[in-house]
């Protein structure tokens, strides 16, 4: 089964559009390779499916196609002073502001194969008190990336990615070549499917993560999400972006606050223009209340190739047994 | 920055040498544990040591211990680069005083994403 | 006796991991070997000894050329630079100790692995039959991982 010319120069052009991933002459066992499984998973050929992808245009199935071409850039704990500001700010402020509650909430708002929501995950497991609870709800518009990610299990050069290695023994246990989520962990994250330009899951929340993702949508829907998000956040929660993006001139109703080495973006008691508009707890209307249109597209959006900035993250977990 | 890489294998010593000095550190090379302790008891300044589990003369795991056992040595950055992938060894690894750990098969990104939670990326490197 | 399944599978992701993260870079090029395997006229083995309740040998095979180019790949040295014996060698027995090494973690009991060898031939290992045979396509050149188990545990411990 060879790659016929065509098709490799229209995944080509695809994968450099979408990731700026250059994939040379040269390289068609790879992309071969890497469709085989798409393409015998649709019962097709490769010329034959890459043909269909093509006339059909859809964009899910294309984000599929680019996904399956490029690297896969989840990493564990991305870009580590988020996570060094939770544990050692974030997290222990709530746990104060929650004591009558007993309990955190966040939304892990694009969580792809789940390495955000096990990471906060296990950074509240290491920091909580017995007292508190957690429940993580972890949100994706696949079905099948989300069934990946209840299974908690990775391979081993996923698990390479950005885990600590304390971490790594502390919560997760090897399965034959894999390594998985230990369960007290996996049981604190629920995994649900979840389009972001739908109405948001009923909040209040006392973090939300909505990293990486923004960049992908135009300038009104990005207004439109951060909405949606501001109305479930509670007032004095946490909005966690990615390390290069900010609601700086998308939305009016964040303050960025500066926490350990990152930022936070708390809510304010205004929408996306600036006009009063306290938080709703409990789930929004349906229809915009602000007179930003809420497009009814069911795009996906494309998850993002990009290269995290690299960071200096100041505090690890110390080595066991040892003094540094 | 200037890593010691510890490994019986050249290729292996090639490979995190040459993924190393494309992050921005000086590299010097060590085939076992021993060989890689008379560069410390040199006087050699080291931030870094990328160490191999099994090597003849002296393996991985006893160089960390005696590594950890030297306070002028406190400073150094002690990584394990090993097959050894099960649960217990990389316990003992960490209790034996290793700061991180990583599995091979490893990407250059994962040496990356090791040496960013280490705070050792050079600085020159920081966009 | 000890037995222990080897799972077609597992090694299949191993040897994939390996290639993918230390050969052709993040994206892998191994494929199943599809169709008859060709005889080869440069035959080059690299294996390691596994030692243990459990015991047996991991062993990688391939055409001598096609080693070069794993070598090159490696090394990141340019299409075809001459590889050096000694580096053939090293690199090649890297990879056998690499995919040793993670098929080592698969088992129920801690072992040891032993020095990786090369050689044109397979020396035979007393009381061992092929558990697994894995004929792959790597850039289109055959490239084969056997896993041997003993039937028998042995006590003989190799390097550690």
């Amino acid at each position: 089964m060879t790659l016929s010319a065509e098709s490799f120069a229209y995944v080509a052009e695809i994968v450099r559009r979408r990731s700026a991933i250059q994939l040379d002459v040269g390289k068609e066992y790879l992309v071969e390779s890497r469709l085989l499984p798409l393409a015998r998973a649709a019962g097709q050929e490769i010329d034959e499916f890459v043909d269909a992808l093509r006339r059909r245009q859809d964009p899910g199935e294309i984000t599929r196609v680019v996904e399956a071409m490029t690297t896969n850039e989840t990493s564990w704990f991305r870009d580590g002073v988020p996570y060094v500001a939770l544990r050692e700010t974030e997290v222990p402020r709530l746990v104060a502001a929650r004591r009558g509650v007993g309990r955190l909430r966040v939304w892990s708002a694009a969580c792809s194969t789940g390495q955000e929501p096990y990471s906060v995950a296990m950074t509240l497991a290491d920091v909580l008190p017995p007292s508190m609870q957690a429940h993580i709800l972890a949100t994706d518009l696949s079905e099948q990336v989300l069934e990946r990610a209840r299974s908690g299990r990775y391979s081993q050069l996923e698990v390479n990615r950005g885990m600590p290695a304390g971490m790594l023994v502390t919560h997760m246990e090897r399965v034959g070549t894999e390594w998985q989520v230990a369960q007290p962990v996996r049981d604190m994250v629920e995994f649900r499917a979840h389009n972001l330009l739908d109405a948001a899951p009923a909040g209040p929340f006392d973090l939300v993560l909505l990293r990486n993702v923004l960049i992908y949508f135009d300038m009104p829907t990005k207004a439109a999400i951060l909405e949606r998000v501001r109305r479930v956040l509670h007032p004095d929660g946490a909005l966690m972006l990615g390390a290069a993006e900010t609601t700086l001139g998308v939305h009016e109703g964040f303050e960025r606050v500066s926490v350990g080495r990152t930022s936070l973006y708390r809510p304010l008691a205004v929408d996306a223009s600036g006009a009063p508009a306290p938080a709703v707890v409990g789930p929004p209307p349906a229809a915009a209340a602000t007179g930003v249109p809420l497009p009814r597209r069911t795009a996906a959006p494309v998850l993002p190739a990009t290269t995290p900035t690299p960071g200096r993250v100041t505090s690890t977990l110390p080595p066991r047994g040892a003094t540094r | 920055m200037r890593a010691l890489v510890i490994d019986d294998s050249r290729t292996m010593r090639r490979i995190v040498s040459s993924t190393l000095e494309r992050i921005g550190f000086e590299t010097i090379e060590a085939g076992h544990g021993r060989e890689a302790l008379d560069h410390l008891e040199a006087g050699e300044r080291v931030d870094l040591a990328c160490i191999d589990w099994n090597m003849p003369v002296m393996d991985g795991l006893t160089f960390v211990t005696e590594v950890r056992a030297n306070p002028a040595w406190r400073d150094v950055t002690l990584m394990m680069v090993t097959t050894e992938s099960e649960q217990g060894q990389i316990v003992r690894a960490l209790a034996a005083g290793a700061h991180e750990y990583l599995i091979k098969p490893f990407t250059a990104d994962a040496v990356r994403d090791k040496l960013d939670l280490l705070g050792l990326i050079p600085a020159e490197e920081l966009a | 006796m000890t037995t222990t399944t080897v799972v077609h599978d597992q090694v299949h992701a191993i040897a994939q991991e390996v290639f993918a993260a230390m050969v052709d870079g993040d994206l892998g090029l191994l494929l199943p070997w599809e169709g008859e395997l060709p005889a080869l006229d440069d035959a080059l083995v690299a294996w390691v000894d596994l030692f243990g309740e459990w015991s047996g040998r991991a062993v990688l095979l391939t055409a001598t050329d096609t080693a070069q180019e794993l070598t090159r790949a490696l090394l990141g040295l340019p299409d075809g630079e001459p590889v050096e014996r000694a580096d053939l060698d090293d690199a090649f027995g890297e990879i056998a100790n690499v995919v040793g090494g993670n098929l080592k973690a698969l088992l129920p009991h801690p072992g040891t692995l032993g020095l990786p060898q090369i050689g044109s031939d397979l020396p035979p290992l007393e009381g061992a039959v092929r558990a697994l045979h894995l004929p792959l396509s790597w850039r289109g050149r055959l490239f084969v991982v056997d896993v041997w188990v003993t039937t028998a545990g042995t006590t003989t411990e190799g390097a550690s």
